[in-house]
This record gives structure tokens, sequence and C-alpha cells, in this order.
């Protein structure tokens, strides 16, 4: 069974070094269907596309993350989100999972940090 | 109002972020460099790509990373990305600077209110003073490139 990733954030550089990890650690099984670098397109391409996963960033432009989980949550609401953000702070990652993300990733992450997250994302 | 300038375990606040920068993204370590007051009061945009926030809300100054294009470019390749590109330097200064900013807030709470992480390539330019207090230079070294974040933040210490 294929699982739909999606990957949101406003650093071109991060968007394609996740979907990079993602294609060279060969995980079974996981299809990107999109790539956003905000978080109003990122609304729109969840409807369009339905992924089952997603790697969310906190500070973008148009539409920030919190408020894009906010929208995804009420959208597709089976689907799992991975905060990816630079905000470590916990009120912040509090916030983020009250509005429905299901896990938090400190930026700059390793490669391990990430497969081994989106792997917990997936079980 | 009072301004009491930074302490060292401040600054060292933001040289780790740009040491687990390099490490994770990269797995190659920068080494960083003993740090020195800057004799001019502005802050300095020093090479070809700049990383820059602003605070204020309890504090007020700003926090700059500048690398030349040589680091960056390699920085680029260690990451996998293959476009070599003015807007991808850009974008990694200005990630730099947004993980800056993260450290930034967890370190002294949320009264540090913080601009947008901002990326420029305006070598030589400076950001007006913002801070009473001295700018500190601490040079991070990687491969044989040199990078130079600066801090230049007063505490307002209110009476």
């Amino acid at each position: 069974m294929t699982s739909r990733l999606m990957i949101v954030d406003d650093s071109n550089t991060i968007r394609n070094h996740i979907a990079r990890l993602m294609v060279d650690s060969r995980l079974p099984g996981i299809e990107i269907v999109g790539l956003a670098g905000d978080g109003r397109k990122a609304v729109e391409m969840a409807g369009r596309t339905r992924p089952d996963y997603i790697t969310m960033d906190l500070t973008m432009p148009h539409m920030d993350g919190e408020a894009c989980i906010g929208e995804i949550a009420k959208l597709l609401p089976d689907a799992r989100i991975l905060v990816v953000s630079a905000l470590s702070d916990k009120a912040t990652a509090l916030r983020a999972i009250a509005k429905g993300a299901h896990g938090f990733v400190h930026k700059p992450f390793s490669d391990e940090t990430m497969i081994q997250s989106l792997l917990e994302l997936m079980s | 109002m009072n301004y009491r300038a930074l302490n060292p375990e401040d600054i060292q606040v933001f040289s780790e972020a740009i040491s687990t920068f390099f490490e994770r993204m990269t797995q190659k370590p920068a080494r960083v460099r003993t740090a020195y007051m800057l004799d001019q009061p502005e802050t300095i945009l020093w090479n070809d790509f700049n990383g820059v926030i602003q605070v204020s809300g309890g504090f007020r100054g700003a926090v700059s990373f500048s690398a030349p294009q040589g680091l960056l470019t390699e920085v680029l390749a260690a990451m996998g990305e293959t476009e070599q590109s003015e807007e991808n330097f850009l974008d990694v200064a200005g990630e730099i600077a947004n993980i800056l900013s993260g450290r930034a807030r967890r370190h002294f709470g949320e009264a540090l209110d913080i601009a947008t992480p901002l990326s420029c390539v305006r070598q030589g330019a400076v950001i007006a003073q913002l801070a009473e207090g001295p700018a500190y230079a601490i040079p991070h070294t990687w491969g044989p490139h040199e990078a130079h974040l600066v801090v230049h933040l007063d505490l307002i210490q209110r009476r």
C-alpha cells in the first residue's frame, strides 16, 4: 500500500532535501504527492492530492503553519502531520499539536532524525 | 529603561545554532573560533550572502549570519541540492537566520519579539544601529571557508 506524502516548507532547499531523503532512504511505499512553499498553497494542494502524511514548516508566508494545520485537519481529518520547524520552544509545539499536528522535529534536523520521525508518524 | 549587554552564555546560544546546522545538514562540523568585540557600532553584513534577524520586545538589536558564496555552494552540494543559484544561496542564509530566530526564542523566552528573518546579498552594507552595547563577531570555519556570526543585542531591563 502506498503512503502519500506532502512536504510543506517555505525553504526550497529544505523541501528538496526532505524529498531527496525519502527517495534515497528507500522507505517502502512512499509517494511524494506535492511540495508547497506556503500555507495557502499547501491547503489547496492537500485538497487536490489528499496526502496521508504531511511535513509542515511553521514560519511561512501567506498562511503560517499553525493556521495551515488547522485548515488541513478540517479538510483531511485522517492525515497525520509532522511539524518541522526551527521554532523549538514548548509553547509552539503544544499549540501545533492542539491544532492537529502529530509530531514535531526541530530544525536543523539530521537525516536519521527525519527518517525515524516519519517512520513513527506512519506506524 | 536600562540596557544590559549580552553575557557569554547568551552569545553561545547563537554560535551553537550555527554549529548544529552544519553538523546536521552537511554532516561536516564547523569550527567555532574565538569571539571578538567589533569596533564599529553597526552590524556589518560581511560576506556575499546574509541572513538577519532583528529583535525587539524586551530586547533590541540584530543577529546576522554572513557567508561567502563558496561556502554556500558546498553546503548546497552537501545537502544534495544540484541547483547552485543565487535564490538557493539566499534560501540557505535565510534558513540559518530562521534557526537563529528559533534558538533565540527558546533561550530568551516569548518576550523576545523577532521580525521575520530576512536574507540579502548586500555585502558591505550595515544594519542601522539598534543596540547600544557592543557587537560581537564569532568566526566559524567550515572546510576552507569562513563565515561570520555577528551578535548585537541589548537586553532591556525595565525598572
